[in-house]
């Protein structure tokens, strides 16, 4: 059984096979970053570079990929590297490299001999098959390289005699679309070069158990790159579209900043676009104060009503309530709200609540809405900080003769706040940015002409019920309303100042900087606190 | 569990007169007052609001004399009446929205019958010489397509990154990508569907010359993102419960440690990997506003079902949003009958995950 | 030195008339030299976990198929010492380690040693006992089976490479060994979890033993085991010497004193205060603490 040869302690087998799997490596990390580089059109496939097109660029280094990692393979079988490969890449490879296979049998043979399964199926099965035995029964050096040099090298090869290039197409008889080549081939050339480093990074550590972790490793890293990339480009997309709207006619020193009661002012930092209403023909910079007041309105409306009900749930649950059934069934509940679609939140608050206070949209509704949102949040942050709260505290106050509601209110709130307010800044960020339940119960004109003057608005009466405040019961805007109305109305107002894409980039930047600022602060304090905590 | 659900029903309602009895002996005969003048103007608001009587304030303002008096003289018992309602209030908001949804969805139900789920043929949506015909089956087609494409984007991709950020990467890095992914399930959905409408659909129009501009791919895409940061970090959770202990036998006897991650530690997180993977599917399944706005509108089914590059795009979601602000009648309710679909779809995926993961716990603890 | 050992040791001389000094006692046993080849050499080994130093410029040579015991006060670093055999510290981030371990020669802290290699080498059963959550069976076959030596599943057995034979073989042997076979026999795919925690340290060991290392650490193995578990644990390791090197730590002198065939004592602070022979230790030790930890005057 024990057929464990005595390998080196010292890491590092073959210098040979590494020599040749480091620069295939990096070839294919260069080739997956050129790959999409082309796909977002930073490149232009057409281009020619070393007298070649970029795409037939792309094949020479696959082919060039494919005969490395043949070659190592081939070298470490016949024994000329020293490493130490299992006995089989192992079923799990074998699948992956029939099915791909399987499906290249499929697609060519639809396209080529005719669309009935009796044609296609037999065809993809046996590649299928070919595909997962040539990867299973040789040697893991062999059966873990050499598949994947063939596919390299057929598509690099096809590439190269010039049978797929940028004027092919793939016109495929399921859909209306076509696939052109000069957007199919990066794409397939991406793909094929995760398969080159898959199977260079398992040359490079010889194989083996080792073998796999580094391939392992190289796939992963190179997936969860191109995630946080998407990322960065998310946010860059934003920023870059939308920052010159939000600079226009931005000024350091522009501004009036006054100082409340005393007539002085100071110069002072002006962004016209965020200071500025949107609809009005007055303005010379049309902006998005009405939507920066309408979202400040609703987190404010929302923080209130949903910060007492949370906490207050949070504090009966662990405090008052026996840990039961009762204690589950809310816990389903809340979990319930928490996964409920913001959608349904807004059909919620169209059938109940717009009849009952403003008869249609409405700052109000949107509040309470916006508030439902936010109350599982709330409820669980802190029914988890309360929780954390260690029971020596409680037992500590008790002992000192302190009444259980005088501990709750001097020793469990304070001590459980710091994760409620990390809970309600994380939560904040979140309702700042929804859209959907304010389509139904909200937003108002698409270009608002002013703000909504809530506090100006209280006013009294002998009838019920007494205090009324008109502006609540309005509809209005908000941020993300803002840019969804911009999106939906096609046309901006006033075109020769900004298109209407023009304003939408800088509404979702501003957007932006609200929530990821709430974010960042959140995150910030969740690290402040927990810091304190852990030095005291 | 859900097997003993009937059973624990019955003796939480045995155990009501008990649990009275002994707050009845623990509680003073002022405070009880209070509690049942306050219970009682709390339900009495509730009932005129409901009925959207001008007189609801009238208890409102009872309802808080009652309890400022209360606070001066029994602060105490006020404080635990106070929580007692918040508590009742959060179940009944959702007990609220499901009685809500299920009563306005009535008409189109006695309307369409079972058709509104079912019926495949022209017309689909809307006023016709057929008569007034809704079925939401092309948008409950619509959510599935989207749904399959985000899922198979964001359960492989969080599941990687996850496996990535908690035993993989160095600590510096980590401690750079977990929040970069926190701060990505922060950007807003609209946000996502104006990149995916001016840049994804653009491209697929220009590019793949898809019939209109917007189509399942794209929109699934886009979704697909928004629900990778949940699918990460929650996975993300659940592999770093896996003790350290385990992880340690199986190093010290030679495994390497992805070795050690795919028959260790994953077996062990899979339950939470899973449970991930199902809040990250309802968070699909609800997203509503990249959607919205990247989608055609147009009701039908595209053939074959697979073609996900059609004319058509709605989804449960899509349409409320897109039609919820000037629907009304048969129109509005059939909506909510989406809602409904909706919801209870979302619903059941959220308790099986909270399932799965009570499992986990339960495994981990040393149950078989 | 931190001054608080400095203290113990003024303490130490008030206690005795002898009026010997830290020096004449590292003297004493530090050219200890054994019967046979040393199969670990560790040399002026300091362990930091951030800035506590948890081991202090410890120095010993570990032979060759024998035992070797770890005794010591809680805390003084017994388990620190015997995770650096392995570079299990790696995993923990705090910690930071100084001096050299040569095994067989190599120094395994001298860069680009191969964990995986070094790890199948030089096996560890921990303290508190880590079986995985799958079954007992598969909790002993793990560690053939990622090594590549034992293949079962669908693959090995169309190809008919299948070891499944092999593998209960191995399983039966491994069990017996750690005395575990008798209680688990009839439920060998069970979930090991389900095990009492006895059990669950012995089917550690026996997990170790189907790796078949060269080296094998145990940290208290017998801590949580009945006097009969623990006795057939130590037959055992007195066994295993035959053929492998045992380091073992305990907090139990007699045991240290019957299985045992060198002590060496580390006091708090993780000095490594006395190492030689095990009769020498507990009959005759040069250090008046060692005698007093011993006799359980002080520890
Ligand atoms: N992961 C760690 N991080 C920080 N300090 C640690 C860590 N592990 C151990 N220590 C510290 O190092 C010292 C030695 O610990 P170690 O576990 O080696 O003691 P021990 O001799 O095995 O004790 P016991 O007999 O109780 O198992 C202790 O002071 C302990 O607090
Ligand atoms: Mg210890």
């Amino acid at each position: 059984m024990s057929n464990a040869t005595e390998t080196e302690l010292r890491a590092g087998h073959s210098t040979l096979g590494r020599q040749v799997a480091l620069p295939v490596l990096g070839l294919a990390f260069l080739t997956f970053l050129a790959t999409w580089a082309t796909t977002f059109q930073w490149i232009d496939e057409t281009r020619t570079v070393l007298g070649m097109t970029v795409l037939t660029l792309f094949g020479v280094a696959l082919l060039l990929m494919a005969a490395g990692v043949a070659g190592i393979g081939v070298l470490s079988r016949f024994g000329f590297l020293d490493t130490t490969p299992s006995p089989t890449a192992g079923l799990p490879v074998g699948i992956v490299f029939g099915t791909l296979w399987a499906f290249i049998g499929m697609a060519v043979s639809l396209q080529y001999i005719g669309n009935t399964i009796v044609y296609w199926g037999p065809i993809a099965f046996v590649l299928g098959a070919v595909g997962l035995l040539t990867a299973t029964l040789p040697r893991e050096d062999i059966g873990s390289t050499v598949p994947s040099a063939v596919l390299l090298a057929v598509l690099g090869g096809l590439i190269v005699a010039g049978v797929l290039d940028a004027t092919w197409v793939y016109e495929a008889e399921w859909t209306g679309a076509i696939f052109p080549g000069s957007e199919l081939i990066p794409l397939l050339v991406s793909v094929a070069t995760l398969l080159g480093v898959w199977s260079a990074g398992k040359a490079k550590e010889g194989f083996g158990a080792q073998g796999r972790e580094v391939g392992a490793f190289y796939i992963i890293g190179t997936v969860v790159f191109s995630m946080l990339s998407v990322l960065a480009l998310l946010i860059w997309f934003i920023v870059k579209n939308g920052l010159d709207t939000f600079l226009t006619g931005a000024s350091l020193t522009g501004g009036h900043l006054n100082v409340p009661f005393a007539s002085i002012s100071f110069p002072f930092i002006e962004v016209p676009f965020v200071t500025n209403v949107t609809g009005s023909l007055f303005v010379e910079t049309p902006g998005v104060m009405p939507a920066v007041v309408g979202t400040l309105w609703l987190v404010f409306g929302a923080v209130l009503f949903a910060v007492p009900l949370g906490v207050g749930a949070a504090v009966f649950l662990t405090e008052y309530a026996d840990q039961g059934r009762f204690t589950q069934v809310v816990e389903v509940a809340t979990n319930g709200l928490w996964s409920t679609p913001s959608i349904v939140f807004g059909l919620f608050g169209l059938a109940f609540l717009v009849p009952r206070i403003s008869g249609g949209n409405s700052i109000f509704v949107g509040q309470l809405v916006l508030g439902f949102m936010l109350l599982p949040l709330v409820l669980i942050t802190s029914w988890e900080s309360i929780k954390a709260v260690p029971d020596e505290y409680r037992d500590a106050s008790a002992a000192l003769g302190v009444s259980k509601w005088q501990t709750i209110r001097s020793v469990v709130i304070p001590a459980a706040m710091p994760g409620t307010i990390t809970g309600v800044i994380l939560g904040v960020g979140r309702i700042a940015g929804e859209t959907a339940p304010l389509l139904l119960v909200f937003g108002g004109a698409p270009y608002p002409s002013k703000s909504p003057n809530v506090v100006g608005q209280f006013s009294f009466s002998t009838e019920p019920p007494f205090i009324t405040n008109q502006a609540l019961l309005e509809p209005a805007s908000a941020l993300p309303y803002q840019l969804y109305a911009t999106i939906t109305a096609g046309v901006f107002p006033r075109p020769e100042i900004y298109s209407n894409q023009e304003f939408g980039w800088g509404t979702a930047l501003v957007l932006l900087l609200v929530v990821l600022g709430l974010y960042a602060i959140g995150v910030a304090s969740r690290l402040y606190f927990r810091r304190k905590l852990h030095y005291e | 569990m859900l097997q003993q659900i009937p059973y624990r029903a019955g003796e939480f309602a045995r155990d009501v007169p008990r649990r009275l009895r002994s707050y009845r002996a623990r509680t003073d005969d002022e405070a009880l007052l209070i509690h049942a003048l306050g219970g009682l103007t709390t339900l009495l608001t509730f009932v005129l609001f409901f009925q959207s009587s001008k007189w609801t304030v009238i208890p409102l303002l009872g309802f808080v004399a009652v309890t400022a008096v209360g606070w001066r003289r029994q602060q105490a018992e006020v404080a635990k009446g106070l929580t007692f309602l918040t508590t009742i209030a959060t179940v009944s908001i959702l007990a609220l929205i499901i009685g809500f949804l299920l009563w306005e969805s009535k008409d189109i139900v006695e309307h369409m019958g079972l058709g509104l789920l079912t019926k495949a043929e022209e017309p689909l949506w809307g006023a016709s010489n057929e008569g007034q015909i809704y079925s939401l089956t092309p948008m409950m087609m619509g959510t599935a397509l989207t749904t399959l494409i985000a899922t198979a984007i964001a359960a492989p991709l969080g599941i990687a990154g996850a496996i990535f950020i908690s035993e993989m990467a160095p600590t510096r890095v980590r401690e750079v990508v977990k929040p970069g992914i926190e701060l990505m399930a922060g950007i807003p959905s609209i946000t996502y569907g104006f990149i995916g409408l001016t840049i994804l659909n653009q491209y697929f129009y220009a590019e793949f010359r898809t019939p209109t501009i917007g189509n399942y791919f794209a929109a699934g895409i886009m979704i697909g993102l928004m629900a990778l940061p949940t699918v990460v970090t929650v996975s993300e959770d659940a592999i770093s419960t896996v003790p350290e202990s385990m992880k340690s036998g199986s190093l010290a006897m030679g495994s390497t440690e992805w070795q050690t991650t795919k028959s260790v530690t994953m077996p062990a997180a899979l339950s939470g990997v899973s449970a991930g993977v199902l809040l990250g599917v309802g968070r699909a399944m609800g997203e509503t506003m990249a959607a919205t706005v990247m989608l055609s509108h147009t009701k039908g089914f595209p053939s074959p079902a697979f073609d996900v590059f059609s004319n058509y795009g709605e989804t449960l979601t899509t349409v409320i949003a897109f039609e919820g602000g000037s629907a009304s009648g048969l129109q509005l309710s059939a909506l909510f009958a989406g809602g409904v679909v909706l919801f209870f779809t979302v619903m059941v995926l959220s308790i099986a995950s909270q399932w799965v993961e009570w499992r986990m716990q339960q495994k981990l603890g040393g149950e078989k | 030195m931190s001054s608080n050992t400095v203290d113990t040791d003024q303490m130490d001389s008030q206690l005795t008339t002898s009026g010997e000094t830290a020096e004449d006692i590292e003297d004493a046993w530090s050219d200890y030299q054994f019967q046979g080849e040393a199969k670990l050499s560790v040399e002026d080994l300091d362990v930091y976990y951030g800035d506590e130093q948890a081991i202090q410029s410890v120095s010993m040579n570990i032979p060759e198929e024998s035992v070797t015991a770890l005794i010591g006060p809680s805390g003084c670093g017994k388990s620190t010492f015997l995770r650096c055999l392995n570079r299990m510290n790696d995993r923990i981030s705090s910690a930071r380690v100084e001096g050299s371990v040569e095994f067989d020669g190599e120094n395994i802290y001298g860069g680009r040693t191969n964990l995986v290699e070094l790890r199948k080498r030089i096996g560890m059963v921990f303290q508190a006992p880590n079986p995985f959550p799958k079954s007992i069976k598969d909790n002993i076959s793990y560690g053939p089976r990622k090594h590549g030596d034992l293949e079962t599943g669908l693959l090995p057995s169309l190809l008919g490479r299948d070891d499944t034979a092999e593998e209960m073989d191995l399983v039966e042997r491994c069990l017996k060994q750690a005395a575990l076979w008798d209680e688990v026999n009839d439920r060998l795919d069970d979930n090991a979890l389900g095990l009492s925690g006895g059990q669950q340290q012995r089917l550690c060991i026996a997990r170790c033993l189907a790796v078949d290392p060269d080296v094998i650490l145990m940290d208290e193995p017998a801590s949580a085991l009945d006097p009969i578990a623990t006795a057939k644990i130590e037959d055992l390791i007195e066994q295993l010497a035959e053929e492998y090197t045992v380091v073992v730590v305990t907090h139990n002198m007699q045991q240290a004193a019957r299985i045992s065939d060198q002590t060496a004592v580390f006091l708090t602070g993780g000095e490594l205060v006395e190492y030689d022979d095990t009769e020498k230790i507990f009959e005759n030790p040069e250090s008046q603490r060692v005698d007093d930890y011993i006799t359980g005057k002080f520890g």
